[in-house]
């Protein structure tokens, strides 16, 4: 029989631009900390740790799990860096899923985390491209991202004034999430009006970009109890890929999400997402993303996200509210902002969600995701 | 035999169990395939290495790429000199529209990660891939960038003086001379080159060992690891698919890993304390009340790190590790190990293949039906983290 898994502890830092108070250590320890005393535990109780960062580049340190081990406390601790981009969060909380499913540990603390003031990051994106071919006209990842949502308005319908209606919800949601770096409500006109940095894409359709961390404690079954009687059930977790940067590829529905979802929602007994999930966070790089994980998640059929969002269902008091967080657009460290989604689904079902709690929230689905747009993941959480 | 599937398995399982993938006590290297270890593989990127061990992979297993149902990998950004480096090779490794992980971390933790998938009954055949071309970056940086930013980096601490400091306080408590850690990596690369593929000139003689460059006291060249281009990949499955279709189906029984405190200082002194918790945690998972593997395959920064994992795993008392160069106890590093040829990143990996290739085909290696092995592999500065796998037939 497989082993059910649980998140029974959560915690992460107060995101902000810059964090000079601090090392990479220093703050992967305050995130390890809170999630620890969230549940109940501490160090001695855990049995491995899953370190996820984004690209060592971001950062300049090479394999700085090796580092920060010293500040978690984890020596003579099996300790492994999972990396998938700005994925990495969910990437190394499925890694820690599987340590406890596959009979390995009993109690794994996942740590995500990026500290982005220390090192030059569209630079270090842009080296994610082809060395041979790609890096010629590749640079970052916004100009790509542009490229693909500009196919998509034309085909879909995801107009600048629909994404700007998911800036507008992010950042109104952000204000009221503790830990968010950006709190300052926009309106539609503002984003509209805002600087083009690639076209479609303007300064508030982009998220900011963060230092942060992010920490949670998965359980077995068996050791549950011990750190909460309302424990977040993980009832399916994936984390899928599309190879390479071919022409070939759609993008206008994500290839890698939808499959990923197909897959996870029938493990889990998802058949109506839109109806069945109470809340959903998705880690959204620049606002055009968000419109079109509604439909590569079954939220809405292709072509009608613009629709879902003018609606006003993925509000915060809508039928299937999105990212009550605020998502990235309120915090982007991006190495934890997988991990942070996952948190952020759990404190709901785990009904800890304080001023952002979505009422009686008993299913949660997260959605992270990284690379060119190419690995994609989720995870259904269930109390 | 049945397909694999390529259905419904990823995530918890909840409805598929007993279904489409079998819940399985225990998983199998099925196969195994390995590049050329080569000091560079001018001829081939790293896209060619990979694809070469995922197309030879499969040979003889009756299996192909759609019956794997995901794929873990070990590589370096930094080594690669591209982030998220995988994304660049995920169709060289087979993945398009299959679920991928990078471990960046030697490819033996990839190995530990895809068996826990299987063990969970998520999946039934597994692809873990390392690679690696050094030949392309610079070592020193790869692992001087490692190093703690603040304090150590702006001293030059780097792998090179950990492993000279190991390698004097080694010699100096156990009263081995460099002529003894000459004769132990002669011996490797002889055996590298006899049955580990390794492709060379000429073996090196104990006295070119002596003669080579100094590279930090009492540590000459040759007596620390050589860097190699090279790419593995290991197939994993669980125990219905491994029985029908390995001809000797290599069972993983025990996994344990450990990492050590970054703060060199701080480390135990004269050990590698992370490497006997590693292989402890393994024995105890596989059930193994002793140490007495037939055979060991085992990572090394240097030649005297080399004798202290084989101490800390417990195959020869402290201070002993030479002992094993004689014929009694475990067979150790028949495929050479890591000091002539350390794929970096893939050095582990290989490890599990040639340790299961052994286990499979002990003929070939000069073996006489070796019944289990021990395998290792290890990362960072100074051998910062261990991983230890248990393999039994």
């Amino acid at each position: 029989m497989a082993r059910s898994v649980a998140i029974v502890g959560v915690g992460q830092t107060h995101h902000s631009r810059r964090r000079t108070d601090v090392s990479q250590a220093g703050l992967v320890r305050e995130a390890v900390d809170r999630a620890l005393l969230d549940a109940k535990l501490t160090i001695e109780d855990i049995d491995s740790v899953v370190v996820a960062t984004g690209p060592v580049l971001f950062a300049a340190v090479n394999q700085p799990e090796k580092w920060v081990v010293d500040a978690i406390g984890a020596s003579q601790k099996p300790l492994v860096r999972i990396t998938s981009g700005g994925g990495t969060g969910l990437a190394g909380a499925l890694a820690g899923y599987y340590q406890i499913a596959g009979g390995l540990a009993e109690r794994v603390l996942v740590v995500a985390y990026d500290k982005l003031s220390e090192g030059a990051l569209q630079y270090s994106i842009s080296t994610l491209y082809d060395p041979f071919w790609g890096r010629e006209f590749a640079v970052g990842i916004m100009g790509f991202s542009a490229a693909y949502w500009r196919a998509r308005m034309d085909i879909l319908g995801h107009t600048e004034e629909a994404a700007a209606m998911v800036a507008v919800k992010n950042r109104r949601n952000a204000m009221q999430n503790p830990y968010a770096h950006v709190k300052k409500a926009v309106t539609v006109e503002d984003v509209l009006n805002s600087r083009p940095l690639a076209w479609p894409i303007k300064l508030l359709d982009v998220p900011p970009i963060s230092d942060g961390a992010a920490a949670v404690v998965l359980s077995s079954e068996q050791q549950a109890a011990r750190s909460t009687d309302r424990p977040a059930w993980i009832r399916g977790m994936g984390y899928f890929c599309e190879a390479d940067n071919a022409a070939a590829r759609s993008l206008l529905v994500s290839e890698p999400l939808a499959l990923a979802a197909r897959r996870i929602y029938r493990s889990a007994g998802i058949t109506n997402p839109r109806r069945q999930f109470d809340v959903v966070e998705v880690q959204e790089p620049y606002t055009c993303f968000e419109l079109s994980y509604y439909e590569s998640l079954g939220l809405c059929a292709p072509g009608e996200a613009a629709e879902l969002i003018r609606s006003g269902a993925t509000q915060a008091d809508g039928d299937i509210p999105v990212n009550p967080s605020g998502g990235c657009a309120g915090a982007n460290p991006i190495g934890a902002a997988g991990l942070i989604r996952l948190i952020e689904g759990a404190a709901q079902v785990m009904g800890k969600a304080a001023g952002i709690q979505i009422p009686n929230a008993k299913l949660a689905l997260v959605q992270s995701g990284g690379g060119w747009a190419n690995l994609r993941g989720i995870a259904v959480l269930e109390a | 035999m049945r397909r694999a599937s390529r259905g419904q398995h990823e995530g918890a399982s909840f409805y598929e169990l007993g279904t489409q993938h079998m819940h399985t006590s225990r998983v199998a290297v099925i196969a195994s395939a390995q590049t050329e270890l080569r000091a560079a593989w001018h001829s081939a990127q790293h896209i060619d290495l990979i694809s070469a061990v995922v197309t030879d992979v499969f040979k003889g297993t009756g299996l192909t790429l759609d019956d794997v149902d995901f794929v873990i990998d070990s590589g370096s950004d930094v080594l690669d000199g591209r982030s998220i480096s995988n994304c660049g090779f995920l169709g060289a490794m087979g993945a398009h529209h299959k679920e991928e992980s990078r471990v960046e971390e030697d490819g033996l933790w990839a190995a530990v990660y895809g068996t826990t998938k299987i063990l969970a009954g998520a999946a039934s055949v597994g692809l873990i891939i390392a690679y690696s071309k050094p030949s392309e970056s610079d070592v020193n940086v790869f692992y001087s960038s490692q190093v703690e930013p603040f304090y150590q980096r702006p001293v030059g601490f780097d792998h090179r003086a950990a492993s000279g400091i190991q390698a004097q306080r080694y010699l100096a408590e156990h009263k081995v001379t460099p002529a003894d850690l000459a004769r132990l990596v002669a011996r490797r690369w002889s055996d590298a080159e006899r049955f580990g593929r390794v492709p060379m000139a000429r073996v090196p003689t104990e006295q070119d060992v002596l003669a080579s460059p100094n590279v930090a006291a009492p540590l000459r060249t040759l007596m620390m690891s050589r860097p190699v281009d090279g790419a593995v990949a290991v197939l994993l499955a669980n125990d219905g698919i491994a029985r029908r279709v390995a001809r000797t189906p290599v069972w993983v029984t025990g996994m344990g890993s450990a990492a050590d405190r970054h703060s060199f200082a701080a480390r135990k002194s004269g050990a590698l304390e992370a490497c006997g918790s590693a292989a402890r945690a393994a024995f105890k998972h596989g059930g193994w009340k002793k140490p007495t593997a037939a055979l060991a395959e085992v990572s090394a920064s240097c030649a005297v790190t080399e004798l202290m994992v084989l101490e800390e795993i417990g195959l020869v008392p402290r201070g002993r590790g030479l002992e094993l160069l004689g014929d009694k106890g475990s067979t150790v590093n028949r495929s050479g190990g890591a000091l002539p040829a350390d794929p970096i990143m893939a050095t582990g990996l290989a490890r599990l293949a040639e340790a299961s290739r052994q286990l499979m085909w002990p003929d070939l290696y000069d073996l006489k039906a070796p019944a289990s092995a021990v395998v290792h592999g290890a990362g960072g500065v100074g051998m910062q983290t261990h991983c230890v796998v248990t393999l039994e037939v």
